[in-house]
């Protein structure tokens, strides 16, 4: 027995389309950063479909085990199934081996999912831009870790922050300008002070992106921030974001 | 040798008495229903003798290790197929039993060329309230029994099994606390492995927490865990009376 949940399934999880490619429900903002706690992930909740808004209500940060967050931006059918892919690949390798995976295998395991899915990102139907972010468990000195990725499979680790989706344009330069010359920068801010932040870059970003939105604090609605330490995830709840936002973000 | 029905009886006769023979060293694994969640227990010299098997199953044997890994392996793949195939609420253990692993025992008990699978098993599956919750016995013939009366365990002697089964049920109280639990179960175990008779057993006024020279494994499927896993592993000294 090698772990390999995949080699179960009769055929590969995602798929291999050649047909032609119909109206793709995407557009996304989703990023990662550091701060003071571990990391932090946030993302919006729309769904676009074209022009048309899809769903102002869909969960983009998903996790993936105890300690593996996967944010997702691009086609969501593909990206949800990626997802849930790896959600049950980590849980068989830890069960059946008896053991959790690495950082890198788990890493490597989204990437090999991103490169199967080549055909359908080369054909403009299926494409998948994830942000990732985990803890080597076996590594007692390891911080969590942000990783993002090209369509195509390639894996970057990112010092400070990563976005992904259509609106992470405008929310990275701000990211940079808080990183460069920000007072304190994100990496030393705590959590309450990170939620703010991150909300404000989902306001900020919905100016300026049609694809993202669902997020608006005036009209109670906030956005999934989950945060990742050694001890695993939180989910920063809507109780929570609001203190934050009407303590720092107003 | 089969073509004569008589000599097909003996040799599955044969086996089964070679099974028990194997089994009979192997130290009992116990399962009880509480509030809090399943308690799986069990004693042994390193080995693990309790399993994850998945979001709200778990598993206790005892057996050849090999079998043991065997039946592991194959009730933790049918599971996640099932849990990706379809959801994690379609994963239940009547299903996983019935479809996927008692066939596959009794498959490997009637082969009578090939070596047989030497396990005695008990699982789990976690409702979400005690009523809910699924004990199973399964032999390595692949019969299997439910428990519906919140205690099972695995062990190679039939009538110690049940009379260890009626004590632990008569020595838990409502309210004991998962220490106490553990205290009886290993109680039961020191007295299934010492052939004592439960007659004469009492509970232990101190709580038990280990047994000398061994290392006592437990494990509980935590209803209150949030979450989809249910599965974390308890060390009975850090446990509060």
């Amino acid at each position: 027995m090698n772990g390999d949940f995949l080699a179960l399934l009769p055929k590969p999880p995602v798929a291999q389309v050649s047909a032609s490619a119909p109206q793709i429900v995407q557009g996304t903002t989703v990023f990662a950063f550091h701060c003071r706690e571990g990391v932090i992930i946030a993302g919006d909740h729309r769904a676009t479909a074209g022009n048309t808004i899809f769903s102002d209500k869909t969960e983009k940060i998903l996790e993936l085990d105890s300690h593996s967050l996967m944010a997702i931006a691009g086609v969501p059918a593909t990206a949800f199934e990626m997802a849930r892919t790896l959600q049950t690949t980590f849980e068989y390798y830890r069960r059946s081996q008896l053991q959790s995976m690495s950082l890198q295998a788990k890493i490597r395991a989204l990437s090999k999912l991103l490169r199967d899915n080549i055909p359908a990102t080369l054909q403009g139907f299926g494409v998948v831009a994830p942000i990732f972010a985990g803890v080597e468990l076996s590594d007692p000195k390891a911080s969590p870790c942000i990783y993002f990725y090209d369509p195509l499979g390639a894996q970057f680790e990112a010092a400070t922050y990563a976005g992904s989706g259509s609106g992470s344009g405008s929310i990275k330069s701000v990211l940079h300008y808080l990183e460069k010359w920000g007072d304190p920068p994100p990496a030393e801010m705590s959590l309450s002070d990170a939620t703010a932040v991150a909300i404000r870059l989902l306001m900020t970003a919905s100016e300026f992106d049609s694809a993202t939105g669902g997020v608006n604090p005036e009209r109670d609605m906030f956005a999934t921030i989950k945060l990742l330490t050694r001890d695993g995830i939180r989910t920063v709840d809507i109780k929570e974001q609001e203190r934050c936002w009407k303590e720092k973000a107003r | 040798m089969t073509e004569e029905p008589y000599r097909w009886l003996e040799a599955i006769g044969n086996r089964r008495e070679y099974i028990r023979e194997q089994i009979k060293g192997g130290t009992p694994v116990f399962a009880v229903s509480r509030p809090e969640g399943i308690l799986l227990l069990g004693v042994g010299q390193g080995q693990s003798k309790v399993f994850e098997i998945y979001d709200r199953h778990a598993f206790g044997a005892l057996g050849h290790p090999v079998d043991i890994e065997k039946i592991r392996q194959a009730a933790i793949e049918a599971a996640h197929v099932e849990g990706f195939t379809r959801s994690s609420k379609d994963v239940t253990l009547r299903r996983l039993i019935s479809f996927a692993l008692s066939t596959t025992l009794k498959n490997s008990f009637e082969q009578i060329f090939s070596p047989p699978l030497m396990i005695e098993s008990i699982f789990a599956e976690l409702g979400e309230t005690q009523d809910e919750d699924v004990l199973v016995r399964v032999h390595y013939d692949g019969h299997h029994r439910y428990e519906t009366d919140g205690v099972v365990i695995a062990f190679s002697e039939a009538k110690q099994e049940e009379d260890a089964v009626a004590w632990i049920r008569r020595a838990l109280k409502a309210k004991d606390s998962l220490a106490q639990v553990a205290s009886v179960c290993l109680t039961a175990w020191q007295a299934l492995v010492d052939n004592k008779p439960f007659a004469e057993l009492n509970a232990p006024e101190e709580p038990l927490v280990k047994i000398e020279g061994k290392t006592v494994e437990a494990a509980l499927l935590d209803r209150k865990l949030s979450g989809s896993v249910h599965y974390r592993s308890l060390d009975l000294n850090r446990l509060k009376n």
